[in-house]
């Protein structure tokens, strides 16, 4: 690296002559090109002519890995972001007063380089500031722009463009009006509208059954205080591995949880509740005596068991939990 | 549960007598639990409530709205009559003025830390009076009453000591309903303004009564849809509406809030669509053609359209306020962790993981779909009610822990509710005859309803008629299970009260290894050495967790506290302690900070410290500041947010890494150096610190105050001025040039 600097500084007074012109020429060339097809195409060859030092342009670099063997689901989900950023930029900026340029290097054309770079992980945003004239700055290495939270959006990006190009014309990005959506959510609409006045005379009934709202109440309840809100906001997995290589279906701690787990709470309650409802409301609906007396022992039992069964549960979940009930003891 | 043994005293009009003394005992002896199992420990808590109400009843009412606090949010100041909710403090007030005019003798003080307890069983009395309106059987309120009086969800906030606005906001809650169902049931106008008094005492007393404001229009809009409209809901809505609004108003906090806010959209909607139905309603009363009708439904619909159009322009227009943050996050559960990570910091604005819920209501939680259930039999107006609340509020209660608050009160009704059906039936002496042949109408036992009414729209388990049951074993084995259930659900609630929530946060009680109870008492400690040694009005920098306190046990002006009203001050708390000491120093110097405090746990493996709560600083910083301060910075390559060896170099310089392990090795012999919270070893060499210098570090190290160092006297920087007293030899400072660069031209 030393050598390569010492050699580029002791070549410098011939190339500060000589690269002068090119340079400039060398974004009228890239820019050209990008006005027919942007983001431009890298590989290993046009890279490093990309960004070779002196340039007085800044270049944006996506380095990617879009095949599917190479299982790269964020590059393939922030490729259309990125299509539409350096589309509407260079759309927007036909003249290039924002001297900025837009590549993509994909992994399959540019292994050497990703080597060279020492990259592991893809993808990965460089932004080259120039080296040369009036927007310059002294240090050489890329900006790297950050993926860790995830998928990001084309504003994001642009966002970030903006903040580092201060002073020059930032265009601004134009979503596509995504007419599919709009056709398919009218379609839809008038659809529904005219089914349902179709089929009003058939549906009305079941609108109005008590229960088909009661079945609906009780399940939003029963969902909801499981913890199903938990699962979606946090994004817990279905089942964790123990670590001998089954599965564990409840996570260990207080404040934790695993989307199983919820479920089968979900059940327990379910069953809880629908035993309490039938001993109240069904069994002393019953005329005959024998069939009324085995009910009660069934759906007594099923409380007893379930409500053990739950204690139990709560007990792994919070270690210092005092009570239980008979069979899970 | 009422009518067991047939003795003469209960029959009758003795009989009423009777039962209306049993049931008022029962109600005080509920009431006395309530309060007793929230004596468990007193320590006052949250001391900027209590300082504002000594401020309160030593400057008056008036002073008191408008004054105007200088010892917070240095340098802003907070006007704090303008940005509190004062129903707490006034209340607390009255009463001691009140006893003062009886001539008892009282100290505000134990008025504030009797006051939850005390509001306990006044929540006990209202939730019994709330039942007795959606159920016959008289056992279903004292039952909800009691379950409310212990359910832990209710007592985790209202214990001795924790004087915070949710103590007195429940019972209006609750009372507040109370008073709608009545205000509806009997469509009385003079209900309808009780409803609306009790609704402004509320939104005086706390921010949650937004949750009113959107559960009675749902509770209207659910009985308009299902064709339920009468002049019962127009007299008691339009009367709660009004009343309530303009009462809402009066609280400088809360101002236009209601007519401008989306929040309160849904309330002046349904006031909207009321007038509209009630119209045509009346009109159509009037002038019975067809053809009328016809057009009066098009007229409705253009109106509606109308108006649904105009709400969103102004909305767009940006008249209307647009939603607040707070409110967003609740229907968009991944908003705030996006754009207001200073909501999705607080604990208590996290999501609910099932164990709580099974840890705050216990057998409860499995009663209440049943309760639900059985308000389906008869669904009136009041049955509609409870089951809209008990929807909403598990979807609210699953977003947000602190709403488990919201949602106890329902639950441990529709319990009530589900238990009372089922002791009434199992209770009862009577048993029915056995069919002789079986006749297939068993209708010699308990008072059967009309099969006729049941058929129409009833529930598919309600169609036959009651019979009884039968034997004696079903009875007995049903009532002494369900004893043992209420048995352990009572013990439970003991345990969790004494366990969980009755430590204050500025106490922490551990275990010893024998078992016995050590208390660890750092907060007031390092509180108390502030008070003493410390000036008057030296500024305390610290995270806003420790705000209140700070202002409240060792009164001296703070940075920023629990109030969060101001983001942008907060940010420049987390950057100055998540950046390097020089920019920390350039911070504290500007805003005057006298002092720093930060809480370190990994002495003692406490795991609530700042280095845990770290990233939140970060975040909140990055989001004013995302070129200056970076989360990723915090994160080693691999993504780990590590604290040893292998932290980051942001990370080992930032201000509070740097405070917190400060000399920490030192207590450890080389090579054992261990951080007990984040169970990893540490480096030998500890963090030098220049800017700031140890003051204070509490028994267990879990408070630790810094103060920071004035200007050098010869004009140094810190750096070389600690270097130097390090005896550390100036080092030759090489003139670092950079690359030689040819001049071209």
């Amino acid at each position: 690296m030393r050598l390569l600097q010492s050699i580029l500084l002791s070549l410098l007074p011939a190339a500060a002559f000589a690269a002068k012109k090119p340079a400039a020429d060398k974004f009228e060339q890239f820019h050209t090109k990008s006005l027919s097809s942007t983001p431009l195409k890298l590989d290993d060859s046009i890279y490093p002519k990309l960004t070779a030092a002196p340039r007085d342009y800044s270049a944006l670099v996506l380095l990617t890995a879009l095949e599917d063997r190479f299982g790269c689901a964020l590059c393939r989900e922030f490729q259309p972001e990125w299509e539409l950023l350096s589309k509407s930029w260079t759309k927007g900026d036909k003249k290039g007063d924002s001297r900025l340029l837009f590549g993509t290097l994909d992994f399959l054309d540019g292994k050497n380089t990703f080597q060279s770079l020492g990259l592991q992980t893809a993808p990965v945003l460089l932004l080259f500031q120039p080296t040369t004239g009036p927007h310059a700055v002294t240090d050489n290495g890329p900006l790297r722009f950050d993926f860790t939270s995830g998928p990001q959006s084309a504003e994001q990006v642009h966002s970030w463009i903006a903040r580092h190009l201060q002073d020059r014309p930032h265009p601004q990005i134009n979503r596509p009006i995504n007419w599919v959506r709009g056709i398919a959510v009218t379609t839809t609409v008038l659809g529904t509208i005219t089914f349902l006045t179709v089929a009003w005379p058939y549906i009305l009934p079941v609108f109005q059954n008590r229960n088909v709202w009661a079945a609906i109440s009780l399940i939003a309840i029963l969902l909801f205080t499981s913890g199903h809100m938990f699962n979606h906001i946090r994004k817990v997995p279905y089942v964790t591995s123990d670590g001998k290589g089954g599965v564990s279906y409840f996570a260990g701690g207080f404040s934790n949880q695993n989307g199983l787990e919820t479920q089968i709470l979900a059940a327990i309650y379910g069953l809880l509740s629908f035993a309490t409802i039938s001993l109240a409301l069904k069994v002393p609906r019953m005329t005959d005596p024998k069939t009324q007396q085995i009910a009660v022992i069934i759906w007594g039992g099923v409380i007893f068991v379930m409500y053990s069964f739950l204690l139990s549960i709560f007990r792994m979940k919070n270690g210092g939990y005092p009570f239980w009930l008979p069979p899970f003891a | 549960m009422s009518d067991t043994v047939a003795e003469p005293f209960l029959k009758g009009n003795t009989g009423r007598n009777t039962r209306g003394i049993l049931r008022l005992s029962i109600l005080v002896l509920i009431a006395a639990a309530a309060i007793a199992s929230r004596l468990f420990s007193v320590i006052l808590d949250p001391w900027f409530n209590f300082r504002a109400t000594k401020y309160l009843v030593s400057h008056g009412f008036y002073d008191f709205w408008d004054w105007f606090d200088d010892r917070t949010w240095h340098p802003l100041g907070r006007v704090t009559g303008g940005t509190l909710y004062p129903g707490l403090m006034v209340t607390s007030g009255a009463i001691y003025h009140a006893l003062r005019a009886l001539t008892i003798p009282v100290d505000i003080r134990n008025i504030c830390v009797l006051l939850a307890p005390g509001f306990s069983g006044l929540t006990a009395f209202a939730t019994y009076l709330f039942t007795n309106e959606m159920s016959t059987s008289p056992s279903a309120g004292l039952l909800a009453a009691a379950f409310m009086g212990i359910a832990p969800g209710y007592i985790s906030r209202s214990v001795a000591g924790s004087y915070d606005n949710e103590a007195i906001a429940i019972f209006l809650l609750v009372y507040t309903f109370y008073l709608w169902i009545k205000a509806v049931k009997l469509g009385s106008a003079m209900w309808g303004a009780l409803c609306a008094l009790f609704y402004g005492y509320m939104v005086s007393a706390w921010g949650g009564y937004v949750f009113i404001t959107n559960l009675i229009p749902l509770h209207v809009f659910v009985l308009v849809c299902m064709g339920r409209f009468s002049p019962r809901i127009y007299v008691s809505y339009c009367t709660w509406y009004s009343l309530g609004t303009l009462a809402s108003m009066q609280i400088p906090f809360v101002g236009f809030l209601p007519i401008r806010s989306s929040e309160h959209m849904s309330a002046l909607g349904v006031f909207g669509l009321l007038q509209l139905v009630g119209f045509v309603e009346f009109v159509r009363s009037g002038v019975p053609s067809k053809q009328f009708a016809t057009l009066l439904r098009g007229f409705v619909l253009l109106v509606f359209t109308v108006a649904f159009g105009g709400l969103v322009l102004l909305t767009v227009s940006g008249v209307i306020a647009p939603w607040t943050g707070r409110f967003y996050s609740l229907w968009d559960t991944g908003y705030a962790k996006i754009h207001i990570p200073i909501i999705a910091s607080v604990s208590e604005h996290q999501p609910t993981a099932w164990p709580a819920y099974f840890f705050d209501l216990n057998l409860l939680i499995w009663l209440f779909p049943a309760g639900v259930y059985l308000c389906f039999q008869s669904l009136a107006d009041e049955q509609v009610f409870v089951v809209v609340y008990s929807i909403l509020a598990s979807y609210f209660s699953g977003v947000m822990v602190r709403l488990m608050l919201t949602l106890t009160p329902i639950v441990c009704v529709a319990a009530a509710l589900a238990l009372s059906s089922l002791l009434d039936t199992y209770l009862s002496v009577k048993s029915p005859e056995v069919p002789v042949e079986a006749g297939p109408d068993g209708t010699n036992g308990t008072p059967t309803p009309s099969k006729k009414a049941a058929k129409q729209d009833g529930l598919r388990s309600m169609r036959l008629p009651i019979v009884g049951i039968y034997t004696t074993f079903s009875k007995v084995s049903v009532v002494s299970a369900l004893t043992a259930y209420l048995l352990i659900f009572v013990l439970h609630c003991t345990w969790v009260t004494s366990n969980a929530y009755s430590s204050p946060s500025v106490v922490l009680a551990s275990r010893m290894p024998d078992g016995s109870q050590h208390i660890i008492d750092d907060y007031r400690e390092a509180y108390q050495w502030l008070r003493q040694n410390t000036k008057d009005d030296a500024k305390i920098m610290s995270w806003w967790d420790y705000g209140y306190q700070i202002g409240g046990m060792a009164d001296r002006p703070t940075l920023v506290d629990n109030n969060t009203w101001n983001n942008t001050h907060i940010a420049t708390v987390g950057k100055a302690m998540s950046s390097r000491e020089e920019v920390s120093y350039e911070i504290m110097r500007q805003h005057e900070v006298d002092y720093v405090l930060v809480v370190f746990g990994g002495l003692l493996g406490y795991s609530g410290d700042d280095i845990n709560k770290f990233l939140w600083m970060v975040r909140i910083a990055e989001g004013i500041w995302p070129e200056e301060v970076k989360e990723r910075d915090f994160f080693t390559d691999r993504g780990e947010y590590r604290v040893d060896d292998g932290a980051t170099e942001t990370m080992k310089n930032s201000l509070m890494y740097k405070m917190s392990y400060y000399n920490y090795c030192t207590l450890f012999p080389p090579g054992q150096c261990q951080d007990r919270v984040r169970g990893v070893k540490l480096p030998d060499v500890g963090p030098t610190l220049n800017t700031v210098e140890e003051a204070f570090t509490s028994e267990n190290w879990i408070i630790r105050i810094f103060k920071v160092k004035d200007l050098d006297n010869a004009g140094r920087d810190h750096a070389s001025a600690s270097s130097f007293d390090r005896g550390n030899k100036k080092k030759k400072t090489i003139k670092k040039r950079g690359p030689k660069v040819l001049r071209v031209e």
